[in-house]
C-alpha cells in the first residue's frame, strides 16, 4: 500500500513520457524519429506534446508494432522498413526511441542503432525510452547524443561573448515568443547565440557549438550535454532560464563563467516560503528567484519533472506525485503551478495561480502561456 | 576485465563449472566476479557457502542499498553476485536480468570491484531479449556454451550458437567456443565434435563425468576447494586456463 499511496496521481495530470521528450528534442534537425510503439500511439505525441506538428514538417513515426511481433521479437521487421524510410527519406540521422513494450521485450535499441547505421551509412541513435519517466529525461538523452555525435570539432572561441543554448522543446518553451525572447536579452547584453539546442537551429549550426564561450541550460534536459561539452572542450555552463529580472543576474553570471570558466546556478540560494512553484525545475527555480528579487518575499520551487539536487537551494525539492506535494502546498500560501494542479489546492485556503506548461496540460491552455522573459508584472499581480 | 557469458541447457552443470572456473582463476591470483543470471540465485552457492540477497530482491524492497550489499565474497575472493529475478509464476524473467544487469553496472560495480575476469552465468538458453543480455556490447565479449552428447543439449547448444550468429551485426559477444561437460552418453565425442562443425566453433574444454563433483557439492563447495589435488580439480584448472587462453591472455599473464 505504501507504494500505491507515493505514485497516485487522482487529482493530477501526468507529464509528456520520455519518448515525447526524445521527439521533441529532434524535431527540427532534419532527422527521422521512429516511436517503437502500436499503431495510433503516435497521436498522443503529435496531438498533445508536439505544437510545431501541423506547421513544420519533420519525419516522426511510428513504427506500428504488432501484437505478434512484439512477442516473436521480429526486429528485422523494423531494422527493414526503417533503412528502406530512410533510403527514400534521406534523413541526416535516424533515431528509434521506445515504448513500454520494447522495455517489457528487453529490445536492444543501441544494438538495432548499430544496425541501422550500418545499413544506411547514416548517423544511428537508440533511445531506451520507456513511457515511465517524464519528457525531461528523453530529452536530455537526446539532446546529449546528439552533442555527443555532431558536436565533434574543436573550433576557435569567437571573439565576443557567446552562448549555445541548450534543453529548449516546446514541451517546456510552447511556441509563444519566450524563446525569441531570451535569445534577444541575450543580444542586446553583447552575448551572441551560436546555436539552440534545439529549437531555431539546424544541424550546422549547432555543428558550431563548441565555438561559445558559455553554455546556457534552460531547462534539465540541457545539462547532460552541457557536461558533455564542458569536459569535451572546456566551456563553462550556467543554469537557468532568463525570467524577469533574474534574467539580468543570469547575463552576470553568463560573463562571469566566461571570464572564470567556472559553473553557475543563478537560482539556488532559496528558503522555504510562502510562495511554492511546481514545475520543471530550471524555469521553475528561475521565476521563483524572480519573485524573491522582484517582491522580497520568499519563494520556492518544487521539481515535479527529473531533476538534480545539487542545483538546489535548502527548501526546494523533487516531488513528483500528490503524496509528496501536497503537504508543501499546505504549508504555502500561494501555489504557482500548470491549471490542472489546481484540484490540490481544494480546501486549503490558499491562492492558486495558474502557469500553463505544455509539458503537462498540452494544448490545453496553450494561448494562456505567457511569455515571462522580460517581465513577471503580470504574475505578480495575481500573488 | 575478460567479460564472458556461459549459457548451456538448464542442468548441464553450468554454474558448478563456472564456479570451479572462477575459483581455479582467484587460486592464481586474478579477481574473479561471478554474476548468477537466473532468478533461483543459485550460481554463486558453492563458492559463498551462505544466503544472500539478490540484485533484485534489493531493488524490489525499495530501500537505498550500496553495491556492498548486493555482492558477498566466496572461496578465493571471488565476487559474488545473484541477479535473482521475479516471484516464481509472475512478472518477467528476462526483463528481471535486464533490470539486475543495468543496476550492477549504474552502482559502478566494475569500476568498484576492477575484477580482472567477470563471468555471466546464464540460465539455460537464451529464450527471449532478457537473456541476451549478458552477450550485449558492454557486458560479455566471448560466449561459451557448455553441452554434453545428450540430443537436447546439443540442441539448445545449437540455438544459443544460432542467436550468437544472428546478433553477429550488433556489436554483440562472439562465440568463444564449446565445453563438453561429459555424461558419458553413446557417441558423446562424435555428436559434440558434429555440433563443433556445423556451428563452426571448436571444442575449448572437456570435463569427465565424475563423482567428485557431485561429492563437492554435497559439501557445499567447488571442487577445486573441497578436493584440490583431484584429477577433476586439475581438468576444472585446465579449463580455466584454457578459457582464459582464448580470450587473449597469456599463461605468463
Amino acid at each position: 500500500m505504501s507504494n500505491l499511496k507515493n505514485q497516485t496521481a487522482a487529482f493530477i495530470s501526468t507529464y509528456a513520457s520520455d519518448t515525447s521528450g526524445v521527439c521533441s528534442a529532434l524535431y527540427e534537425l532534419g532527422g527521422m524519429t521512429i516511436m517503437h510503439d502500436a499503431s495510433g500511439c503516435n497521436s498522443t505525441y503529435n496531438t498533445h506534446d508536439e505544437p510545431r506538428w501541423y506547421d513544420f514538417d519533420s519525419y516522426v513515426f511510428i513504427s506500428a508494432l504488432t501484437e505478434m511481433e512484439a512477442i516473436m521479437g521480429d526486429d528485422g521487421k523494423l531494422i527493414s522498413d526503417i533503412v528502406s524510410a530512410a533510403k527514400e527519406l534521406k534523413p541526416k540521422f535516424v533515431a528509434v526511441a521506445g515504448t513500454p513494450i520494447p522495455m517489457m521485450t528487453g529490445f536492444d535499441f543501441k544494438a538495432i542503432a548499430n544496425e541501422i547505421e550500418r545499413q544506411t551509412g547514416l548517423p544511428a541513435f537508440g533511445f531506451d525510452t520507456n513511457g515511465m519517466h517524464t519528457y525531461v529525461s528523453g530529452a536530455a538523452k537526446a539532446f546529449r547524443a546528439v552533442a555527443d555525435r555532431f558536436i565533434t570539432d574543436k573550433l576557435g572561441k569567437t571573439s565576443g561573448l557567446s552562448v549555445n543554448l541548450l534543453g529548449a522543446t516546446p514541451l517546456d518553451f510552447s511556441v509563444n515568443s519566450s524563446l525569441q525572447s531570451a535569445k534577444e536579452l541575450l543580444t542586446e547584453n553583447g552575448i551572441e547565440t551560436v546555436s539552440c539546442l534545439a529549437m531555431g537551429s539546424d544541424l550546422s549550426e549547432i555543428r558550431r557549438a563548441s565555438s561559445a564561450r558559455v553554455n546556457l541550460v534552460l531547462s534539465y534536459s540541457g545539462l547532460d550535454a552541457a557536461k558533455l561539452l564542458q569536459k569535451r572542450f572546456g566551456t563553462p555552463y550556467v543554469v537557468g532560464r532568463p525570467c524577469g529580472a533574474f534574467g539580468k543576474r543570469l547575463m552576470a553570471d553568463i560573463k562571469a563563467a566566461d571570464r572564470t570558466g567556472k559553473n553557475a546556478v543563478g537560482f539556488a540560494g532559496s528558503s522555504e516560503g510562502d510562495i511554492l512553484i511546481i514545475g520543471e525545475g530550471v524555469f521553475a527555480g528561475s521565476l521563483a528567484a524572480a519573485i524573491r528579487e522582484e517582491t522580497g518575499r520568499k519563494a520556492f520551487f518544487a521539481s515535479a519533472t527529473e531533476f538534480d539536487d545539487g542545483l538546489f537551494g535548502e527548501a526546494d525539492v523533487i516531488a513528483r506525485d500528490e503524496a509528496e506535494l501536497r503537504p508543501l502546498i499546505g504549508k504555502s500560501r500561494v501555489l504557482i503551478a500548470d491549471p490542472l494542479y489546481k484540484p490540490l489546492c481544494r480546501g486549503m485556503g490558499i491562492r492558486f495561480v495558474p502557469m500553463p506548461h505544455e509539458g503537462f496540460s498540452g494544448r490545453i491552455f496553450r494561448k494562456d502561456i505567457p511569455d515571462l522573459t522580460r517581465s513577471i508584472a503580470p504574475l505578480l499581480e495575481q500573488l | 576485465m575478460i567479460k564472458i557469458a556461459v549459457y548451456g541447457k538448464g542442468g548441464i552443470g553450468k554454474s558448478t563449472t563456472v564456479a570451479n572456473a572462477a575459483a581455479a582463476l582467484a587460486e592464481k591470483g586474478l579477481r574473479v566476479m561471478q554474476i548468477g543470471c537466473d532468478p533461483k540465485a543459485d550460481s554463486t552457492v558453492l563458492l559463498r557457502g551462505k544466503d544472500q540477497p539478490t540484485v533484485l530482491d534489493l531493488v524490489r524492497s525499495g530501500r537505498d542499498f550500496s553495491l556492498d550489499d548486493m555482492v558477498s565474497i566466496g572461496f578465493g575472493g571471488v565476487i559474488c553476485v545473484e541477479a535473482g529475478g521475479p516471484t516464481p509464476g509472475s512478472g518477467c524473467a528476462g526483463r528481471g536480468i535486464i533490470a539486475a544487469l543495468e543496476k550492477l553496472a549504474e552502482k559502478g560495480a566494475y569500476e568498484e570491484y576492477k575484477p580482472d575476469v567477470v563471468f555471466y552465468d546464464v540460465l539455460g538458453d537464451v529464450v527471449c531479449g532478457g537473456f541476451s543480455m549478458p552477450m550485449r556490447q558492454g557486458y560479455a565479449d566471448r560466449v561459451f556454451i557448455i553441452t554434453s552428447g545428450e540430443n537436447m543439449a546439443i540442441h539448445a547448444a545449437a540455438n544459443i550458437a544460432m542467436a550468437i550468429d544472428g546478433f553477429k551485426n550488433r556489436g554483440y559477444a562472439s562465440l568463444g567456443g564449446i565445453i563438453l561437460n561429459r555424461r558419458d552418453v553413446a557417441r558423446e565425442d562424435e555428436k559434440v565434435a558434429e555440433l563443433c562443425s556445423d556451428i563452426g566453433s571448436g571444442l575449448v574444454g572437456v570435463l569427465s563425468h565424475s563423482n567428485t563433483v557431485a561429492q563437492a557439492e554435497e559439501l557445499g563447495k567447488t571442487v577445486i576447494e573441497a578436493f584440490p589435488q583431484s584429477d577433476m580439480a586439475k581438468q576444472y584448472r585446465d579449463l580455466a586456463d584454457s578459457l582464459m587462453k582464448i580470450c587473449g591472455v597469456s599463461e605468463d599473464a
